[in-house]
């Protein structure tokens, strides 16, 4: 690379063009393909898995520094492969997740939509010819009106509702409606009405005429293939929409509804007045309204953490840091589910770009783990397969013979122990549940190293209590259980442990218990049902026995995934790197930057007197280490005096002090940088501060004092 | 730049295991507050007090500039290193750009260098479309026409294959961004080879700050074959987007990578601060624009001017005299104000010293 500070022309045409085409793709890519894998040619993206992909066997006639670099490309590429399937796996299940808790809605929604369509056709039911005619129908005022659910989304942030307006599109078009969606931006006083027809008619539309109006939608629909069906316009995020355009668009629509049964779905994040506050009472009278709700997202959240993070559906996991950040990203950060997701998906692109081995991770998704994970150990270049027997999880049973063997058994084992982990957590959150309890709340005590390493019972309390707070919650939350309540847990119980024989087995016992004592105690006092708690001994006893069995059971097989061999290759930990990738934090890092320069450049003149700033220093570092010594405003003449100070302090070896008049100093330096080239310093420091952002150039009233924006990194 | 959603604002509050350099922020909690603090109500007179530009002996601004392009660099081997050292990450920006991701790059210095270093080694499977949205002006549908031309051009022999399904009639550039963005959202391809990459040098630049562009940029970075790799430099970039452009459409991964290089092209469309802009006034700002004069208004002092110029023949009425002293004013070389009788006084606003100096000159 040629130095940054090179004479690169300041105006080379690549400076000064808006835009260029550095270079073409697909030629590079051709000659590119031809040198980096000559085995594989033109499909050598999609490697294929489950092929001997034996690198090491070739490697034979080549030097060893080429096959290494064969070797780097071929597991990266690997890598990325293993990534897109743990991630689109990952992706389905949420989607499914979310499509499951948003179907009832998305039903109703259908269910409404089909009754307005046969109130409209039981009005009148014009033929294709009627259709296609300007001017309307004769009916009365009330066809005029038309239906619209306004969904009410509970979310305050909207971003989370793209997505399940996204899944109820699906739904509804699958389900034989015509469908389109315009967001806030398309019905805005911008693009005006005619951009809304424009985009509808995009979406509806093979061949998008020139005129884009509502005779052309009319056309359409009289077509025989499109006749039948309802249409469906969803507009996500109403507040956000402009009302008078909205109200032109509902007036015009209106007089067509019983030609072209057109039915809106309306999403409000706030409150149902939201409609009457937007749109005119005119256009208000043109609706039919229908008020739906969503699920709460806390119920989305946790339904989402039981398929992606505690039961492994795609093999991917993450530590209890990665866990606690993300929580805390959830819940002071931004509080979003898109927000949470991407975030893991951050987590799942830095464990594969990172972990050499998280390949093995496909693994989980191959029906013949065992020989899947064979044939790429075999596979492995030497390099790898020391890297794979000095995992720290593993160092203390290196047997460098029956690596191969070890590392399947390794792997195999870390599934089965997550599988039992993953059960016990869930009856653990069953009986939270009744006390309120959040998974993520759970899911982050559960997956703590620590609290494996904290089961001896003669640890300091204090310490136990803080990593175990919520599990300690659930345990409470059952002791105060109703009978029945505690039934229907145990119930729930043996469903989750399925596979887990022993702890089924005791959950059996005391499930006939509760039984027998719950049919005697049901005859003696039906009525009380708040003195549960208090009544017979034998209740209590039971309560107790099914919190010392979930502790039993919560101790013995709670094992975090960090404590197991070879975790390294499913788990991410980096929580550092997550944090620095997914937060950009400009404000404080750029000051910092500047402030610390010697910590980035490492070199060794400026760090001689600790935190003086001296002449050898960055200039743009000089005038911000300056800066930090004023208010919220800089005087020019003063900021200036001081950096000739430090500049020339290293010429003359007399320390000026800042105040003197300048036109005295002037004289004196004879070895000193010429005034202008100090002057042009100067300048550019300003100007490289300006770009930054961190100041603000002088008004004209004040000519000689420059505005600090930013303080304190 | 207009703030939009608030996601950089939320941003510190996150915290968890940020704590790295606790003494750090000791030393520079100076905190807004403090600041203003130290500019107190009285903070006036201390401004008035203090130097002022012009006492400084400023150079010609043609010196200035010719001095500007001499700096010499500092730390010139410690920077090159600096930005070598990213070269180790090439590879892992690459994967991420492969699994989804935007490149966001940021840091203190010029980033144009090291991203288009990382364009040309390491993209080398990708289109690389440059965009240097440092310029004041940019026109942001000829680039997505471009990025629209190369998938046209991408998949003409495919198009041949399959007998035109639907022959392009329209060039790109007469189609709205809309219907260019659906065109691009509808590319997809077999092998994942005909990707295009759209680097952005200051995605925070003064021509794509608006809302608008902003938008469309969001909705070309979604687009299925399409990856972006941009840098910011202002502090206050993330005030850019809001919630839904940052998940759904950018999803950038930020990464800090400080070069200290200078911002030579970045920082052309700047002013120079010294170059006085017409706000500091010095004797040699004043002595050109008197010397660019007509020989007759170079001599016009006082508030009685009319008569004198009268007596000395050098106006013959006081619109003439007007129009001479409109040119002053303009370049601030004469002000007026309303003396107590009511009556408009002239001035100049020159220190008696740069006065005489001027004079000396002038003669």
């Amino acid at each position: 690379m040629a130095a940054p500070s090179g004479e690169a022309p300041l105006i080379a045409a690549t400076n000064i063009e808006p835009f260029y085409v550095l270079h073409k793709g697909t030629a590079a890519a051709a000659s590119s393909s031809a040198s980096s894998l000559p085995s594989s040619g033109r499909a050598r993206r999609r490697i294929d898995v489950s092929g001997p992909a034996s690198p090491s066997s070739k490697s034979g006639k080549r030097s060893l520094d080429e096959a290494a670099v064969d070797d780097d490309e071929l597991y990266e590429r690997l890598r990325l492969e293993a990534f897109h399937r743990v991630w689109s796996k990952i992706q389905s299940t949420i989607n499914e997740v979310l499509r499951g808790i948003s179907l009832k809605l998305f039903d109703q929604v259908l269910q409404w939509v089909h009754e307005s369509f046969s109130t409209v056709r039981s009005v009148a039911r014009p033929c294709a010819a009627e259709v296609r005619q300007p001017y309307p129908l004769l009916t009365d005022v009330i066809c005029r009106k038309i239906p619209t659910a306004f969904v009410l989304t509970k979310n305050a942030e909207f971003v989370d509702d793209i997505m399940t307006f996204r899944d109820l599109a699906e739904h509804l078009e699958s389900n034989g409606c015509h469908l389109a969606k315009l967001s806030a931006t398309e019905l805005s006083e911008k693009n005006g009405v005619g951009g809304c027809f424009r985009s509808l008619l995009r979406q509806l539309l093979s061949d998008v005429p020139d005129v884009a109006d509502i005779f052309a939608l009319a056309s359409w629909y009289s077509a025989a293939e499109n006749y039948d069906q309802p249409m469906v316009v969803i507009i996500d995020d109403l507040e956000q929409c402009s009302g008078d355009v909205l109200g032109e668009f509902v007036m015009m629509l209106s007089e067509w509804v019983i030609k072209i049964p057109i039915f809106f779905v309306m999403g409000i994040a706030t409150t149902l007045d939201a409609p009457r506050k937007l749109l005119s009472s005119e256009a208000l009278q043109r609706l039919e309204p229908c008020k739906l709700t969503l699920g709460s997202p806390s119920d989305r959240m946790n339904a989402l953490v039981e398929a992606i993070l505690v039961k492994p559906c795609a093999g991917f996991c993450i530590s209890h840091e990665v866990a606690v950040f993300l929580r805390n990203y959830f819940f002071k950060h931004d509080g979003t589910i898109t927000s949470f997701i991407s975030a893991l998906k951050l987590a799942c692109s830095k464990h594969f770009s990172v972990e050499p081995l998280s390949f093995l991770c496909m693994g989980m998704l191959e029906e013949d783990r065992e020989n899947f994970w064979r044939d790429k150990f075999n596979a492995l270049p030497q390099a790898l397969r020391k890297y794979a027997s000095d995992l720290p999880s593993c160092t203390w049973e290196k047997d460098a013979t029956k690596s191969a063997d070890n590392m399947i058994d390794g792997l195999s084992e870390l599934l089965n122990i997550q599988k039992d982990w993953s059960s016990v957590l869930l009856c653990l959150y069953e009986a939270g549940k009744h006390g309120k309890v959040q998974l993520l709340d759970i899911f982050c005590e559960a997956v703590n190293p620590d609290l494996h390493t904290q089961k001896t019972p003669n640890l300091p309390n204090e310490k136990s209590g803080t990593s175990r707070r919520f599990i300690d919650q659930v345990m409470d939350t059952i002791r105060y259980l109703p009978v029945e309540t505690l039934f229907r847990l145990l119930e729930v119980w043996s469903i989750h442990l399925n596979g887990m024989d022993k702890i089924t087995n005791k959950v059996k016992e005391l499930q006939s218990t509760t039984i027998s004592t719950d049919s005697v105690r049901i005859t003696k006092d039906k009525w009380p049902r708040r003195s549960t708690n208090n009544t017979g001994n034998g209740t209590v006893a039971l309560n107790d026995k099914v919190a010392m069995l979930l502790d039993d059971v919560t101790r013995k097989f709670l094992v975090s995934v960090e404590c197991l061999p070879f975790h390294e290759i499913i788990c991410f930990k980096n929580v550092s790197i997550l944090q620095s990738a997914l937060i950009g934090n400009p404000r404080r890092m750029v000051q910092l930057d500047l402030v610390k320069s010697h910590k980035h450049l490492k070199c060794s003149c400026c760090r001689k007197n600790g935190i003086a700033v001296s002449a050898s220093m960055h200039d743009t570092s000089i005038m911000c280490n300056l800066a930090q010594e004023y208010g919220d405003v800089i005087n020019l003449h003063d900021w200036y005096i001081s950096f000739d100070g430090i500049i020339n302090s290293a010429h003359s070896k007399v320390k000026r002090k800042p105040h003197t008049s300048p036109s005295k100093k002037k004289a004196k330096p004879i070895a000193a940088e010429s005034e202008a080239m100090i002057q042009a310093r100067f300048c550019r420091a300003v100007t490289e501060l300006q770009i930054t952002g961190l100041l603000r150039m002088p008004s004209k009233r004040r000519p000689d004092l420059v505005q600090r924006i930013a303080f304190g990194p | 730049m207009a703030p939009r959603g608030g996601h950089a604002a939320a941003a510190v509050g996150v915290s968890s295991g940020s704590e790295d350099d606790d003494e750090e922020e000791a030393g520079f909690s100076r905190s807004y507050f403090l600041a203003k603090e130290k500019e107190p109500s009285s903070g006036k007179k201390r401004a008035r007090a203090a130097g002022k530009l012009s006492d400084l002996n400023l150079v010609d601004e043609q010196v200035l500039r010719a001095s500007l392009a001499e700096i010499p660099p500092k730390h010139e081997r410690e920077v090159e290193a600096l930005t070598r050292s990213y070269k180790d990450q090439y590879r892992n920006w690459l994967f991420e750009l492969r699994c989804g991701f935007g490149l966001l790059m940021y840091g203190f210095g010029s980033k144009k260098m090291l991203l288009e270093d990382f364009a040309s080694t390491t993209l080398t499977d990708f289109t690389v479309i440059v965009v240097n949205g440092y310029l004041p002006s940019i026109n942001l549908k000829q680039v997505i026409v471009t990025i629209a031309e190369i998938f046209w051009e991408q998949t003409k022999h495919k198009r041949k294959r399959q007998t035109a399904t639907r022959s392009q009639l329209q060039p790109f550039a007469s189609q709205s961004i809309d219907d260019i963005i659906s065109f691009l959202n509808n590319q997809t391809s077999d092998n994942g080879d005909d990707n295009v990459c759209l680097l952005i040098h200051n995605i925070d630049g003064p021509a794509l700050r608006d809302a608008e562009s902003q938008q469309y940029l969001a909705q070309v970075s979604c687009c299925p074959q399409v990856h972006v790799v941009a840098s910011v430099d202002h502090v206050n970039a993330p005030l850019l987007w809001d919630k839904k452009m940052v998940h759904t459409q950018f999803k950038w991964s930020w990464y800090h990578v400080p070069t200290f290089a200078p911002y030579k092209v970045e920082g052309v469309f700047y002013p120079l601060i010294l170059a006085s802009g017409g706000h500091a006034q010095t004797t040699k700002t004043a002595l050109v624009v008197l010397q660019s004069l007509t020989p007759n208004a170079q001599s016009m002092h006082f508030s009685s001017l009319y008569t004198k110029c009268r007596e000395r023949f050098l106006v013959s009425s006081q619109v003439t005299l007007n129009s001479h002293l409109t040119e002053f004013k303009d370049h601030d070389l004469v002000k007026i104000r309303k003396h107590s009788d009511g009556q408009d006084c002239l001035h100049i606003p020159l220190v008696s010293d740069a006065l005489e100096k001027l004079l000396q000159e002038l003669a």
